[in-house]
């Protein structure tokens, strides 16, 4: 992402952050169906990585709970 | 399947509900930075309860106010504390993590929580620390948002 798009959301996030708490739920808390995923009643899982593992073996790879790919890797490694 | 209806206070009601049943958790993951006022969007809650059998019972009590619709198996599971637990026979979706990516201690991760909001949120360099050991495509998308969302909170709250 380059650094001018990252300013726009900075002054996106200062705007933000002058909403009430109330409305930061009413633009934030939004609704889109999500295939397989919402089709279950509930899960459970012994264990966070058995949940991923789920997810990626389950969940179609548009959602992005799949493998990252390369510079994905890089972004999530860069600390 | 799809829901019929969907309510954005759905943080709110949790709020309300856990704090009669005095559950001790924390909001986390974008949920969590939304309350902190991150401009992002999600459709579910995430929560972090401590992990004992008698939250878990509390827990259990709260949701059954909220009209989520629990079977024994389910109970059993959140009495229990399995790791994770998602639930979408309610009113919204709620994710039970009882032991989130990245974050080792509940009673560290509580140490350091933030209530600016009037909710209980874990701070965000956890959101943003359990975001990145998660490890997946979406949390690579989200990481730099968030990461800038920090640095624009972090400033403003020295002002």
């Amino acid at each position: 992402m380059k650094d001018d798009d990252l300013e726009d959301f900075r002054q996106q996030c200062e705007r933000n952050l002058q909403r009430s708490v109330a409305d930061r739920m009413r633009y934030g808390f939004c609704y889109v169906y999500k295939p397989v995923l919402d089709d279950a009643p509930w899960r459970s899982f012994d264990s966070t990585a058995a949940y991923r593992k789920w997810c990626r073996e389950n969940l179609p790879e548009y959602l992005g709970y799949g493998e990252p790919d390369a510079l994905q890797k890089e972004i999530l490694n860069a600390a | 399947m799809p829901r019929d209806q969907f309510s954005p206070a759905q943080a709110q009601e949790v709020a309300a509900a856990f704090a009669a049943h005095q559950v001790d958790y924390m909001f986390i993951g974008k949920s969590g930075a939304i309350l902190l006022g991150y401009p992002g969007t999600t459709q579910d809650v995430d929560v972090y309860p401590r992990k004992d059998p008698e939250n878990g019972a509390r827990i259990i009590g709260a949701l059954k106010d909220l009209s989520f619709k629990l079977d024994p198996t389910l109970e059993d599971e959140i009495v229990q504390g399995k790791d994770f637990v998602q639930i979408k026979s309610g009113p919204f979706d709620i994710d039970l993590v009882f032991a989130p990516d990245g974050i080792d201690s509940y009673a560290e991760a509580k140490s350091r929580m933030d209530t600016s909001s009037g909710f209980p949120v874990l701070n965000i360099q956890d959101i943003i620390a359990s975001k990145r050991s998660a490890g997946r495509p979406r949390d690579a998308v989200e990481l730099p948002l968030l990461e800038a969302f920090q640095e624009v909170y972090e400033k403003r709250k020295i002002r």
